[in-house]
């Protein structure tokens, strides 16, 4: 195609987007909706994929020592932890440092009633955080088993139902995206095939002088993507301003309560991926919807 | 330039619409294709167009072979024939002169071209003054020498006319029979789909006839109904 050529077609297809307002607006309107449901969920399923992999980095296990360990019993724990390759990295906290930290978290500064108590009553806990978060299960079972650990713990059941269910959001959120795509694939084409079929004397004609099929093709599938831009970039502009007002007030709630746990992503983070998944689905979709839309009036 | 060879054509419906027609047109002919309602007429112009396929014989038309031809190829062939309808066919929303220049924006030709070319051809069909004007602004006959312009812009070597006269008064059509035997004066082949009795008889082109499918007659210099035994079938 020659580049006149293809200028004339992209002022075609925008003219004629302009020149149908109302079908044009109706289906921007169509396409910026389906748009922002896509984007809710996808902001959803990536926000809970993102907990669940922060929540996963920082959930550290747990090794306890027995409290009758001595210090160079406590070393040989602490070998056996510096020389297993799954390991990431570990802290020691001593018993000093466990016994300052209960009476802070128990006591407060009132500390009169445990002046009896000595630190000897507490243990030495190796805080380790493992390269692969999914060997947690086999490391907890081995560490049991070694001489001089009390006891491993783990935040099992949190890390393992945000795991499961950053898994199940994901796959039902894509299989909703990918069915609200396809309705709305079929909304537009259905919005398209009336602007089309009120040019079908149009089209006849073009095919009657000579004209290629991409040449009438063209400038309906311009039009298409420019719907589906400006509805993408309506949709996006919505999307971002919203989660914008989401994840302040939604952060600095959870904040307050002092969870902690649970955090939307900052919107700055999103929202690239947000104009750009926009854009592209946006155009294809109305690309595609164009193309189904004249398919049937270029067999002439 | 035409030929069809053996050429029948049978819709699903169980219509034949063609039967067994032979004919041959040769460069820088004019003809009339006479006939009545349901003679085969304008499935003849769908053959030539390739908007139909023949069911049996050949199609040769300036040099493609029909019968083998590829959907492809379509466009290609349509842009060496000047095409002129009752309906005259005109783009809407477009100027006379966009509606001409752009027969030839089709074929991507050059826009230094088209500047040069359209202008000729609404000079041919008497439209100079009018080239800015919309279609809905202009009357029948003016509409028509537009959709004559249109066929002529790329210099077909063949130009077919269905029915061009069927929507305009008698001043009008004589107008367009003058510019189409002008046109093929100037050597290009020319094939008249017509009902209009006193054209055909005035011009005195060869004359080729069709009843009910079959080519009955194909007569040079020719009437529009055979004033021996025929001519009530033409009526």
């Amino acid at each position: 195609m020659k580049i006149r050529t293809a200028k004339y077609m992209l002022k075609e297809g925008i003219l004629n987007a302009y020149r149908n307002k109302i079908m044009s607006l109706a289906s921007i309107g169509i396409v910026g909706a389906s748009l922002l449901i896509f984007g809710i969920f996808y902001l959803v399923m990536t926000n809970i994929v993102y907990n669940a992999g922060i929540l996963k980095q920082q959930s550290e296990i747990c090794v306890y020592c027995d409290p009758e360990l001595n210090d160079s019993q406590v070393k040989q724990v602490e070998a056996i932890i510096k020389k297993d390759e799954r390991i990431k990295d570990y802290k020691l906290e001593s018993k000093k440092e466990a016994f300052e930290k209960a009476k802070k978290r128990l006591l407060g500064d009132d500390t009169s009633v445990v002046e009896e108590l000595t630190e000897d009553i507490m243990q030495v806990t190796f805080y380790v955080k493992l390269k692969d978060p999914g060997m947690s299960k086999e490391f907890i079972s081995q560490y049991r088993k070694i001489a001089g650990v009390e006891d491993v713990d783990y935040p099992e059941a949190a890390v393992e139902f945000i795991s499961g269910m950053s898994y199940w959001v994901t796959v039902i959120s894509g299989f909703l995206m990918v069915i609200l795509l396809i309705i709305s694939m079929f909304i537009i084409s259905n919005t398209i095939k009336l602007t089309v079929f009120a040019r079908r004397k149009e089209i006849n004609i073009m095919k009657y002088i000579g004209a290629t099929d991409w040449f009438i093709r063209w400038p309906f599938i311009i039009e298409g993507i420019a719907i589906g831009i400006v509805g993408a970039a309506a949709a996006a502009f919505l999307t971002i301003n919203g989660y914008n007002a989401v994840e302040a007030r939604f952060n600095s709630e959870f904040l307050t309560i002092g969870t902690g746990l649970v955090k939307l992503m900052k919107a700055n983070r999103v929202w690239n991926e947000i104009i750009l998944i926009y854009t592209l689905v946006g155009g294809f979709i109305g690309a595609l919807g164009s193309a189904i839309s004249i398919r049937k009036y270029l067999h002439v | 330039m035409v030929e069809l060879k053996n050429v029948t054509k049978k819709y699903q419906t169980g219509t034949v619409a063609l039967r067994d027609v032979n004919l041959k047109i040769n460069k820088g002919e004019f003809v009339f294709l006479v006939g009545s309602s349901g003679s085969g007429k304008s499935t003849l112009i769908k053959l030539l167009l390739k908007e139909e396929d023949c069911t049996d014989g050949t199609v040769l038309v300036n040099g493609y072979d029909l019968s083998s031809m590829g959907r492809r190829e379509i466009p290609y062939l349509r842009r060496s024939i000047g095409i002129v309808f009752q309906d005259f066919r005109l783009l809407p929303n477009k100027t006379v002169y966009e509606n001409v220049a752009f027969a030839m924006l089709i074929t991507e030709a050059l826009p230094k071209e088209i500047r040069r070319q359209v202008p000729m051809a609404l000079a041919l069909v008497g439209l100079s003054k009018k080239a800015n004007v919309y279609p809905n602004q202009l009357s029948g006959g003016e509409q028509q020498r537009v959709a004559l312009a249109r066929a002529l812009v790329n210099n077909p070597s063949l130009l077919v006319a269905d029915e061009p006269t069927g929507n305009l008064d008698p001043e009008n059509s004589l107008e367009i029979m003058k510019l189409l035997s002008e046109v093929n004066n100037r050597g290009t082949t020319v094939l008249v789909a017509t009902h209009e009795k006193n054209i055909v008889d005035t011009m005195k082109k060869r004359v080729v006839a069709l009843n009910k499918g079959a080519l009955v007659r194909d007569q040079e210099k020719g009437l529009y109904g055979n004033e021996d035994k025929n001519s009530e079938i033409y009526a």
